[in-house]
């Protein structure tokens, strides 16, 4: 009896021994109170203020710095616990949806910041800033179509995320929060009869509505693209379609080029009667491998921009500039060093003007150029007769060749080759002396 | 025990490999022979864009730019002028093939149509595919013909090849393979396989005779050509396509394997410069037009 009431006052007195190093053994690296966040505060005090905002982000306010920051060493900026691209995913991992058929590329980058503030805001979610602003910051040109434009697409005007997802999109193209037309008909009832009639009776509940209108507003009633095929401004659908009450609405009366010979008899006669064509032209989809039917924010009614659309089909040749811009932008010479003079790529084709020099239809001599003659083709720019007294012209034979003449391409490749001037050779003594032999060392 | 036999397995298979690598690099290589510069006349080419040869040592040149046809006979590296062959309905001869009775079919850039010549030039009219099943509407972009002069035309309006016998029937059509670029030209081997060449996506595409439909045999070339435009297949199932924009010619086997590229862009002799067509004759001699070089040039294939 005695022993044991020893034992319990012995238990008593160390109880409060065991309860501290109990505490130890949960705080082994002996931290300060508040030291995974609060403490950090007592040096980066300039964080007061921000805490006052709006919307704080939750280990922020928590406190808990040590969620995003490590206290000691980082091999990341800003002390991160990881790379910039991948901590916020920590916690976040499903923003952009595992299956997205469209990402918002800096989310996908993981660039998170480029929108949120990563600590406080008073914009909601942490916003930089509120609405169209924040978007327009970086598509500025889409910001100042949407802001001139004449015709408006309110929705639009109110908010970018009226139709899309910031993140990404699981459902659509271009973070469309749903397909179109299904995204569209929420709104524009395809059974009301003004649509109908809008539409002159054809069914195109299930169309792409985007094919004629601009989702961001345009200059032209109904927000149509701002170039529009004739028939389709003046409601004569049934000059390319059947009738709208016919079994097959949108089936067009013929195919391929022979649909637009109808009305463009003039243009497509020329093309034809051309010694080499542009094959795409006489292909089943004919002229509309090039050109929208309906209407286009492109002039000519281009499906894309120019160069964009011929690089579709010659990329080689669209990979090949890219190569040339890139060597000429590492050879910029500084401010202070010598000037390297000739040019590494040929300007119209920096500028997207591949109809500078080439048809794009037909034309009678090969690689569909605009001028049967090289040297009058290239005349058209180049005054090369100032800079140039090399005999050219068809009754000057390339010494390489007796049945090629000398002409600017003798020398010079229009699409560039990689050395200064165009030329074909590293230096012009090596090119020179594939004609000139006498001259060779 | 079975470790050695892997390992010697593994080995063999390296070795088999090495050598195969070793042995198609070394079958295939063009050997320049002589370039044609010259008509009967002595008058220049200019920009050729077609060429077919034969067996008989028979070589015909679609003159391009002068709108003609020029004949030539073969002997080795001798090559003799024979006469030239024009008709109204030939501005701009395209593409040229020859039957095994030396009749030619020619591809007319202006009329986009094929005309036919007797084998000693007589004009012959346009070929009329008769029986072609709906669409009627035919735009050839090239056209080929097998062993048994059976002819193949590459009809890019209806996307599809049609196959007639040689008196221009309609044997039957395959339709042009999904998600294609834009297909430049054809080529049948000698069991009747159809090969199609894909200029955009730089990929050749194949059906067998019975097939009725088209599979990539090589899904992107790309690293290795920059935009072919022509295709012929020799006896032995070798494909050589002809890389117009980057002047040289790539060598393809029948699993889609690049098994090299040949000659490159040039002024000179054995050079090229755009070129648009070739074909191959049962002594193994290669014909290019040579467009941009207003020639045409002759080379040999070594082993």
């Amino acid at each position: 009896m005695r022993l044991r009431a020893l034992a319990l006052t012995l238990f008593l007195a160390l109880l409060p021994l065991l309860a501290v190093t109990a505490a130890e053994a949960q705080n082994k690296f002996r931290l300060k109170p508040g030291a995974s966040g609060k403490i950090c505060l007592d040096c980066h005090s300039d964080f007061a203020d921000k805490l006052k905002s709006k919307f704080v982000h939750t280990p922020v306010k928590t406190g808990d710095c040590a969620g995003c920051h490590s206290p000691h060493a980082s091999a990341h900026g800003k002390l991160l616990a990881a790379s910039p691209s991948a901590i916020c995913l920590t916690c976040h991992p499903t923003v952009v949806p595992e299956k997205a058929l469209s990402g918002h590329k800096v989310a996908v980058e993981g660039k998170c910041v480029a929108c949120h503030d990563p600590h406080a805001s008073n914009n909601k979610a942490n916003l930089r800033k509120t609405g169209n602003a924040l978007c327009v910051s970086c598509h500025k040109t889409t910001g100042d179509e949407i802001a001139k434009v004449k015709f408006k697409h309110i929705p639009v005007s109110n908010d970018c995320l009226s139709c899309h997802n910031p993140h990404g999109s699981d459902t659509a193209a271009h973070l469309l929060k749903k397909p179109v037309p299904a995204l569209c008909v929420e709104c524009h009832k395809p059974d009301s009869p003004r649509f109908a009639s809008q539409h002159v009776n054809y069914p195109v509940a299930k169309a792409d509505c985007a094919s004629c209108h601009n989702p961001h507003g345009s200059n032209t009633g109904g927000i149509l693209f701002d170039t529009i095929h004739p028939p389709v401004a003046s409601k004569r659908c049934t000059q390319c379609h059947n009738a709208a009450a016919s079994s097959e609405p949108f089936a067009t009366r013929r195919s391929g080029f022979e649909l637009c010979r109808g009305c463009h008899s003039t243009m497509v006669n020329e093309t034809l009667g051309k010694k080499r064509i542009h094959w795409p032209l006489v292909e089943k989809s004919g002229c509309l491998n090039c050109h929208e039917p309906h209407a286009s924010r492109q002039k000519k009614l281009l499906n894309v921009a120019e160069a964009t659309l011929c690089g579709q089909c010659h990329q080689d040749t669209v990979e090949y500039q890219a190569r040339l811009a890139e060597k000429a932008k590492q050879e910029q010479p500084t401010s202070k060093a010598r000037v390297v003079k000739g040019a590494l790529t040929h300007a119209p084709i920096q500028e997207g003007s591949c109809t500078a020099c080439h048809a794009p239809h037909a034309a009678d001599g090969p690689r569909l150029l605009k001028n049967a003659s090289i040297v009058d083709g290239c005349g058209a720019c180049h005054d090369w007769l100032k800079h140039n007294s090399h005999p050219m012209g068809e009754k000057y034979v390339d010494m390489r060749n007796r049945n090629l003449s000398v002409n600017c391409l003798s020398c010079h490749r229009a699409h560039g080759t990689g050395y200064r001037y165009m030329i074909t050779f590293p230096a012009s003594t090596d090119l020179c002396v594939q004609c000139h032999k006498q001259l060779r060392r | 025990m079975p470790r050695i036999l892997s390992t010697a397995g593994l080995l063999v298979v390296l070795l088999a490999r090495v050598v195969g690598e070793t042995t198609a690099a070394e079958v295939y290589r063009l050997r320049y022979l002589t370039a044609i510069y010259l008509d009967d006349k002595g008058g220049g080419m200019r920009q050729p864009e077609g060429v077919a040869c034969n067996d008989r040592s028979e070589l015909v040149v679609a003159d391009t730019g002068k709108g003609r046809l020029l004949r030539y006979t073969v002997d080795g590296q001798d090559v003799k002028p024979a006469g030239e062959i024009t008709a109204p309905q030939l501005s701009a001869p395209l593409r040229v093939q020859m039957s095994t009775k030396g009749d030619l079919f020619v591809l007319d850039g202006v009329q986009r149509r094929i005309f036919r010549f007797g084998a000693k030039g007589e004009p012959r009219g346009y070929l009329e595919p008769e029986g072609v099943p709906e669409p009627t509407s035919i735009v050839p972009r090239s056209l080929k013909l097998d062993r048994d002069d059976n002819i193949y035309v590459l009809d890019v309006f209806s996307a599809r090849v049609l196959v007639l016998d040689p008196g221009g029937k309609y044997q039957r059509q395959v339709p042009f393979p999904k998600a294609y670029g834009f297909l430049s030209d054809l080529a049948v081997d000698i069991k009747g396989t159809i090969y199609l060449l894909d200029s955009v996506k730089a990929a050749v595409y194949a059906a067998s005779k019975a097939a009725k439909e088209f599979a990539p045999l090589a899904t992107s070339l790309r690293p290795h050509l920059s935009f072919p435009t022509s295709l012929v297949v020799d006896s032995r199932g070798i494909l050589f396509l002809v890389d117009e924009h980057g002047s040289g010619i790539v060598l393809v086997a029948q699993d889609g394997t690049v098994l090299g590229r040949q000659l490159a862009m040039g002024w000179t002799d054995g050079l090229l410069y755009y070129p648009s067509q070739m074909c191959l004759n049962d002594k193994g001699q290669v014909f290019i037009a040579d467009r941009g070089n207003s020639r045409v040039q002759v080379f040999s294939i070594v082993r």
